[in-house]
């Protein structure tokens, strides 16, 4: 199990085990920090170390919807397709939910060979074990991404 | 944060020798039992993770049709176990849904033989792997050399591998021996999304990462003689298997279907066990809309399966330095495991179409079927099973029981054991590429997780797998193949 800690506090992710694919599991003290750490959670398992990834460039995304795991899924998806369809990658990243949507930012750069291994193609990220919950402390959720 | 029981405890009821029930009885709302092919070596598997359960979550949906099966490579997926098979009655209000085909659709395989013998490869082998791995783009973030405008795509989607034999890049016998001739009727290609097509650009002809590869073979036994030369195969022949599918373009429509979709269960007043189950009538506007976008994108990775055969060929040309014709590469067969398709079938006594959804499953007709190409039709559809890169691969032959136990369906490969993270701790401290070696197999990846997460001992060993479809009358022994070099992700 691959753990990683930021410098703040109360903060982590985790891969968890699924046969054929990869589960991300995320706690955080609020919904907005909880994004956040699922972007990079994301990108580590793209680019297997977020590290080397240079936050040169800045991306605004912005979706709609107020269920927490749908805004999840989507904000996933959309930071998935900006790899996937203009080979952006991202370390960095910040969430603001307000009443219809979250907007976010992503700082990276664009892949390139020369200087970024990769580790996983991410076909999708999935509904299977989707789940976005207040805990005792703040937020926790679960995500499996299909690889 | 503390790891859930993953295990399943609900029953299990011995069938026969090479079959377990989950009976409907086992919760409120299944329509129809569980069926699982499997024998007494393969069974603790399938308790192992929670498989066994998304059989039974199957069996929830609509219109579903004599049972909710799954194949002996079963494991855990999303919604729909990797094994599944699902067959609907549209006329029964049965339902489609994008979790029983998978992200990946019409991911699938191709066998090319060659008239080349162990003898004339061995020598070059390194040099025919080496060259494989620079000249057909593999990995993550690799594009193809062939790019496709979004017009030049929709008329692949529409026409299939018949649109890249007027390019130059397939013959009519290639064409021939693919499974729907290449091309699924009634695609609708105008349906599938801008970010699919951006997807899918230069895509095509790529073979993508995670358990994709290209891997050159050696008959090592033929086990039905017959079959075996209605195929065109010999012990000690070289031949390349070829496994990818609809690459980032299915991937988007699965996507889009997905999303599009979640409303439909209440639209219709479906409810379902678990979300990724999602689905609408197959004759509905929300299921034919998927249905047309899921054609579109299964005649991409025919497509795409074709373009990768041609770069092979291209390979062995260069290396052999003869032409890929005089070396006799010609396609034996090409097979999805992972779509859905509307099939008549008997159902009780009634003969009906029916939308088969088969993920991770083959389809295996017997013979005499009219689906299969004329030239194999006398003795039955070819299937081709992937094993893992250490051990073998299979041909197998479309069964005389498939039609009336399994909706024409067989296995699709070994069937992961062991989850991702399990394996690269378990490659921790070796050098698998070194092993494989030593084992006699030339292995080239573009990731050190490729050949950790794949490495064969987290799949299970497809000689068991395949001697419970064969038992079971799924489909027989037909060729058994050893890897000798293989190029992945």
């Amino acid at each position: 199990m691959r753990r990683w800690q930021p410098a703040y506090n109360r903060v982590m992710y985790e891969v968890f085990e699924h046969t054929a694919d990869l589960g991300l599991r995320i706690v955080a003290p609020s919904l907005e920090v909880l994004l956040a750490e699922a972007g990079v959670g994301l990108f580590e398992i793209i680019a297997g170390d977020v590290g080397q990834i240079r936050p040169r460039m800045e991306r605004s995304f912005d979706v709609a919807g107020t269920d927490p795991e749908w805004l999840l899924l989507d904000w996933m998806t959309e930071l998935l397709a900006a790899f996937t369809v203009e080979k952006m990658l991202f370390r960095e990243f910040t969430v603001t939910v307000h009443s219809t949507g979250l907007h976010g930012t992503a700082r990276g750069e664009p892949y390139d060979p020369a200087v970024h291994t990769l580790a996983h193609e991410v076909k999708a990220v999935t509904q299977h074990e989707l789940a976005v919950r207040r805990s005792a402390t703040g937020w926790e959720a679960t995500l499996v991404v299909d690889i | 944060m503390t790891e859930p029981d993953r295990s399943y405890s609900g029953p299990l009821e011995r069938v026969d020798e090479c079959c377990y029930r989950i009976p409907k009885s086992y919760r409120p709302g299944m329509r129809v039992d569980g069926l699982i092919f499997a024998d007494e070596r393969l069974i603790e598997h399938v308790r192992s993770d929670r498989a066994a359960e998304q059989v039974a979550n199957v069996a929830f949906l609509p219109g579903i049709q004599a049972a909710s099966l799954a194949m002996p490579d079963i494991h855990w997926g999303y919604g729909f176990c990797i094994g599944g098979v699902c067959a609907t009655d549209p006329a029964a209000g049965g339902v489609v849904s994008p979790g029983g085909v998978g992200y990946d659709i019409n991911c699938g395989v191709r066998l090319v033989r060659t008239n080349l013998t162990l003898a004339d490869v061995q020598p070059v082998l390194v040099q025919l792997v080496n060259q494989l791995i620079r000249d057909v783009p593999v990995g993550v973030g690799q594009g193809g050399r062939h790019v496709f405008s979004p017009a030049e795509l929709r008329q692949l989607m529409r026409e299939g591998v018949e649109y890249l034999v007027h390019r130059g890049l397939a013959t009519d016998d290639d064409r021939a021996c693919t499974e729907a001739e290449g091309c699924i009727a009634d695609a609708r290609p105008e349906l599938v999304s801008d970010r699919a097509l951006a997807r899918g650009q230069d895509q095509c002809g790529t073979v993508g990462a995670g358990n994709h590869f290209i891997e050159v073979q050696v008959v090592d036994r033929v086990e039905d003689p017959l079959a075996a030369s209605a195929f065109g195969l010999a012990v000690g022949q070289i031949c390349v298997l070829i496994h990818s599918g609809s690459r980032g373009l299915g991937y988007q429509v699965c996507d889009d279907a997905l999303r599009a979709l979640r409303d439909a269960p209440a639209k219709y007043g479906i409810t379902l066990p678990d979300r990724q189950l999602v689905c609408a009538p197959v004759e509905s506007p929300e299921g034919r809309h998927y249905l047309g976008a899921m054609r579109a994108a299964a005649n991409y990775a025919f497509c795409n399966r074709q373009l990768l055969m041609w770069q092979v060929r291209e390979v062995f040309a260069r290396v052999l330095k003869k032409p890929w014709n005089s070396l006799g590469m010609e396609l034996v067969y090409d097979v999805a495991h992972n779509i859905a398709k509307i099939e008549e079938h008997t159902v009780g006594h009634q003969r009906k179409a029916v939308c088969v959804h088969r993920k991770g499953a083959t389809r295996a007709f017997p013979a005499g079927h009219h689906d299969i190409p004329d030239r194999y039709r006398a003795v039955g559809q070819p299937v081709i099973i992937p094993g893992d890169m250490g051990r073998a691969s299979w041909v197998l032959l479309g069964g005389p029981r498939s039609l009336e136990r399994s909706f024409g369906t067989t296995c699709h490969g070994a069937g992961r054991c062991l989850s991702r993270t399990a394996a690269t701790r378990a490659a921790k401290g070796r050098n698998i590429q070194h092993e494989l070696e030593r084992g006699g197999v030339i292995a080239r990846s573009r990731s050190r997780e490729g050949l950790a997460e794949e490495q064969p001992a987290a799949y299970k060993d497809v000689d068991v797998v395949v001697d419970v479809v064969h038992r079971a009358g799924l489909s027989t022994k037909v060729a058994r193949l050893r890897p000798l070099g293989v190029i992945k992700g």
